[in-house]
């Protein structure tokens, strides 16, 4: 029965820092194999949605899912939960004592007790994945912007999770770097891993993902396939941001 | 200049057994600092309050009372009280580190603060609980960013050493043998000039030993 649910069932989120109100009545099923975009102004709650959903946020009320479990009900089990779920920064966050080999295999070693052998293997393989094999005795310091984000999309990917989400990927990287961290993320969409981006490129929104949800003010407003939302979005506000976002 | 030298040989293996004790009790204090003071570092910084306090408590209580009355508290009174018999060496070690473990405690986490947030996030979205985070992301770090200042906390700590030699608890340590030479000779600065340079050979010593290490493990960002 496992395999017929969504991964992700979000139902009726609020969440406030204070006064202000981010989330409002979130509502939201992210199916396996889907890889999902979401987009909306600056402010918008997009971030603290994701952020939720690995519970480096608590809610305030209503439930999240994952996988058939409530993150919120998981207590001091949430590590198990977090575990199965990758988180790939704005700002990367490698570790920059760590060798990028090491970075790789942390999680791996030391979180799942997987042997080091066969951990730095298979780091050895998601390197070549990214396209950086070259590198796996560098330090974080050495790598140019682009080339750490695949590092720290090889260390999420090490911990084999059913689940990637991608927080403004590719906001804090020079726009000669861009290229190459989205032509990760689009190769992993295509391989049918579950994905979620928060992202305001909106040209591998197009590309890659199967659904665009638009969040303006903490609630979603729209939700359509890439090509319906760009070129038939319903509401005036998604219309007012995708004629911005590709007119500017 | 031929006095400076005759006090030397005639007090050689004095001197050298001073000089051996010192760099022993520093020795063990240092060990007793580290540990404690990483571990009272990790209270202080750990997710709980109650740790928080724990951690806190010890440090303004190793912080601000003198060392020399740390001396008498420990040493004196555990005598007296009759509850164990304390070695006079093993009194001086403890009171050294855990007083500077106090301190220690302190770079420690001031080292955890500046490590980022992002780093934490990092952490735990890879599946580590709130504690390892702390233990096997955080502190290494920390750790790294404050060798300069725990560096000086020891050099500080090998000096202080002298208040062992010169309390109550008269340990046979580079002052305490100076003093004891002084006293058959009456010459000051030809008998203090060695102990200078003694503690000179230990600090400098460890001046070259951090200097090393900082370069070695430094965080390049």
């Amino acid at each position: 029965m496992g395999e017929n649910q969504h991964l992700v069932e979000i139902v009726g989120v609020r969440k406030s820092f204070g006064a202000n109100e981010v989330l409002k009545d979130i509502d939201l099923t992210i199916g396996r194999g889907e890889a999902i975009v979401i987009a909306g102004p600056s402010g918008s709650g997009k971030s603290t949605l994701l952020r939720c959903i690995n519970a480096l946020e608590t809610i305030d009320s209503g439930d999240i899912q994952f996988d058939g479990r409530s993150i919120s009900d998981a207590g001091k089990e949430v590590h198990k939960l977090r575990a199965e779920m990758g988180m790939v920064f704005q700002q990367f966050n490698l570790f920059p004592h760590k060798t990028v080999l090491q970075n790789i295999t942390i999680g791996p070693t030391e979180v799942k007790g997987i042997p080091k052998n066969e951990a730095d293997q298979r780091a050895r393989e998601l390197l070549e994945r990214v396209g950086i094999p070259e590198k796996a005795d560098s330090f974080p310091a050495d790598l140019s912007g682009g080339q750490q984000q695949r590092v720290a999309i090889a260390r999420s990917l090490a911990m084999d999770p059913k689940l990637m989400l991608f927080d403004e990927p590719t906001s804090a990287l020079d726009p000669e770097m861009i290229r190459e961290v989205l032509d990760v993320m689009r190769d992993l969409a295509r391989d049918g891993m579950t994905m979620m981006v928060v992202t305001h490129e909106m040209g591998f929104a197009r590309e890659v993902c199967d659904r665009i949800v638009f969040i303006d003010e903490g609630a979603i407003i729209e939700e359509a396939p890439p090509q319906e939302f760009f070129e038939n979005a319903k509401s005036e506000r998604a219309r007012d941001f995708v004629d911005k976002i590709l007119h500017h | 200049m031929g006095d400076y030298w005759r006090v030397l040989s005639n007090n050689l293996p004095d001197y050298l057994s001073g000089f051996l004790t010192t760099c022993q009790v520093v020795g063990a204090a240092f060990l007793i600092a580290m540990v404690v003071g990483v571990t009272v570092g990790a209270l202080r910084a750990a997710p709980s309050t109650f740790l928080n306090r724990i951690g806190f408590i010890y440090v303004e209580f190793f912080r601000n009372i003198p060392l020399l009355v740390l001396i008498y508290l420990v040493y004196d009174g555990i005598n007296r009280a009759g509850i164990i018999s304390l070695d006079r060496f093993i009194a001086g070690a403890a009171c050294l580190g855990l007083y500077t473990a106090a301190y220690v405690a302190e770079s420690i986490r001031s080292g955890v603060f500046a490590v980022g947030q992002g780093q934490v996030e990092a952490g735990l979205s890879l599946g580590f609980t709130q504690r390892e985070v702390l233990t096997k992301i955080v502190l290494p770090q920390a750790i790294r960013t404050v060798i300069p200042p725990i560096g000086n906390l020891v050099i500080a700590m090998t000096k202080n050493s002298a208040i062992l030699g010169g309390s109550l608890l008269a340990i046979n340590d580079l002052l305490l043998r100076t003093r004891q030479i002084y006293a058959s000779n009456f010459k000051l600065y030809q008998t203090f000039l060695w102990a200078t340079i003694g503690y000179l050979i230990i600090t400098i010593t460890m001046t070259v030993i951090v200097r090393k290490l900082e370069t070695r493990l430094a965080i390049r960002r």
